[in-house]
């Protein structure tokens, strides 16, 4: 059910810590609880020290005991994402030295993304979801579900490569993750969009299509940020694929 | 609409005039009225002249650990000369800078060809009173000042008369003058805006 | 019609200049680097300049806001963190606070949020230079 900003803080059992970061719409749960006298979301509330500044649960439940269906459908801040994505390069780029390494170490951080986020997808579906064995089917769960719960649209164009069997190419015109960097003229090939390949190679491989995903810009007029993500499939998924055919 | 202070300053860059009509309230001080008879306005108001020769009142604010009047000259006359400067850089070398605004005040700049430099400081709700600086050069500081100079020039046989140190500029009639202007204006500039 | 945009850092730096029109003069980028300095101390002084002290009078004094001359006309803009933002127009554009206003957002977004960006260094990002021309361009 979802409810206002200013009502679920007033009948939140949390203090609130900051009227700015985005609220999930509070449960039918929490409404059942006494509501403490909450100061009214100002800033100044959360900088007067008589609250502390971390949000605590009164009742001490965590994160795992909450609904798994509470954040379906919840928005994020834009601007947190970036801040903390933009956190997580400069993190990578202390640690490495290269360009092929950096992509790398983002690759692996949306691995562990991935791996979790292919389980609550999956689990969302429910009784309609069935395991995909095709190529094809995968791909579509990608562009589609995927998607759509990460940036809610549908990625913008799935191809199949002419050149090579194993080779498919998911297309986005703008990356979300993108929108706020500038790579330097120095590092030109690089593309943050490794973060997003981590992800899908991460699904892709929990489906047992083990693949590698990497992610490519291919600027053009009206989209300078397009970006392409090379999925190269095993040996043993192509096999598989020819058996089904025949 | 508030006039708060005037000043001028001659080609050596040496401030010759000033006359502020609101106290600068500087750490501590009080609003001293002022003793001197040639004014009969009833604002409190400070008329110094730089030069330190004709200083009716020394000793009213210039010992008050802020920033003195002399001070305060100096720091005008450089924020002026280096916007005037970087506006002649930026643009065309003959433009001109006119005046510049901050939350408190705003301050109007009229430069002669002869690079003797008006500068007023008003209230923020002021429009552009170059005009009006225009006017004090004209019919006060040349009528009064410079003729009156130029009859001590010819007395002295022509010896290249400067205001050294703002004497000379300080005169009654210049202050009469200077004074009913302002007034007027202000009441002119009250009605038509 | 918009002239050019200077961006000093906190220190009195420049940290971004861009030129929109053709109507001020090319100056080397020393010649930049020094008027930004000037500036930043002009800006410091006329804030101390104010004829009501610092404690009375309501906000505190705020520096140079507005400055005009006879062929244009320059609006800085001073964040809370120390930035400036210097906005050469000409005398009659109307809206300057508008513009200056979303520049700081663009500043925010594609600055900000980049993490190939060092803070107080000159700015080299090219989608806020892209989103930049996008918004001034139709505007001249």
């Amino acid at each position: 059910m979802e409810r206002s900003n200013t009502d679920s803080f007033r009948h939140s059992q949390y203090l609130p810590f900051s009227p700015t970061t985005s609220s999930h719409p509070s449960t039918p749960l929490a409404q059942k609880h006494a509501s403490l006298p909450i100061p009214t979301p100002t800033t100044a509330s959360s900088l007067s020290g008589s609250a502390s500044t971390l949000r605590y649960s009164q009742s001490r439940k965590t994160i795992y005991d909450r609904h798994l269906n509470r954040s379906k459908g919840a928005e994020l801040s834009k601007a947190s994402f970036a801040f903390l994505f933009g956190e997580m390069v400069q993190y990578a780029q202390k640690r490495v030295s290269g360009i092929q390494d950096l992509e790398k170490k983002l690759n692996a951080h949306g691995y562990s993304v991935g791996q979790r986020l292919l389980e609550l997808l999956v689990w969302r579906e429910g009784r309609s979801g069935k395991r995909e064995t095709r190529v094809l089917g995968i791909l579509q769960f990608i562009t589609n579900t995927l998607w759509r719960a990460i940036y809610n649209k549908p990625a913008d164009a799935l191809e199949k490569s002419r050149d090579h069997e194993d080779e498919y190419m998911i297309s986005d015109n703008d990356p979300m993750v993108n929108t706020y960097i500038s790579v330097p003229k120095e590092m030109n090939q690089l593309n943050c969009a490794a973060f997003q390949a981590g992800i899908i190679e991460a699904v892709l491989d929990s489906c047992m299509f083990p693949a590698r995903v990497t992610a490519h810009s291919v600027p053009n007029e009206t989209w300078p940020g397009k970006t392409v993500f090379l999925i190269k499939f095993e040996q043993v998924v192509l096999d598989r694929e020819a058996e089904f055919i025949s | 609409m508030t006039i708060y202070s005037f000043y001028i300053f001659d080609r050596h860059c040496e401030c010759i005039y000033i006359k502020q009509w609101h106290e600068r309230e500087r750490a501590g001080a009080a609003i001293r009225p002022t003793t001197s008879a040639s004014t009969t306005s009833p604002i409190p108001d400070k008329r110094v002249s730089a030069g330190g020769k004709q200083i009716t009142e020394t000793d009213i604010s210039m010992r008050n650990g802020r920033l003195s009047v002399q001070d305060d000259a100096k720091l005008i006359f450089g924020v002026v000369f280096s916007l005037r400067n970087m506006v002649r850089k930026l643009s065309t070398p003959d433009d001109n800078f006119i005046s510049y605004r901050t939350n408190n005040y705003k301050l109007h700049y009229y430069e002669t060809p002869t690079n003797l430099k008006f500068v007023m400081i008003t209230d923020v709700k002021t429009n552009n009173l170059r005009v009006v600086l225009h006017q004090i050069y004209v019919n006060l500081y040349v009528e009064y000042v410079i003729a009156r100079n130029l009859y001590v020039l010819m007395l002295n046989n022509y010896i290249a008369v400067e205001h050294s140190g703002g004497e000379g500029v300080a005169c009654e009639l210049f202050e009469l003058g200077l004074e009913s202007f302002v007034v007027r204006t202000l009441k002119l500039i009250e009605l038509t805006t | 019609m918009i002239l050019s945009l200077l961006i000093l850092n906190k220190a009195g730096g420049l940290v971004y200049h861009r030129d929109f029109s053709n109507t001020f003069t090319k100056l080397s980028s020393n010649d930049y680097l020094v008027l930004a300095g000037t500036f930043h101390g002009v800006h410091a002084i006329t804030a101390r300049l104010s004829p009501f002290g610092p404690s009375s009078g309501g906000t505190p004094s705020s520096g140079l806001e507005v400055m005009e001359s006879e062929h244009f006309r320059m609006q800085c803009f001073q964040t809370l963190t120390g930035t400036k933002f210097l906005l050469f127009t000409e005398p009659q554009q109307p809206n300057v606070d508008v513009i200056l206003r979303r520049i700081y957002e663009l500043y925010a977004d594609y600055v900000m949020k980049n993490p190939f960006y060092q803070i107080e260094m000159p700015i080299r990002c090219e989608a806020f230079d892209r989103h930049l021309m996008a918004y001034i361009k139709p505007k001249q």
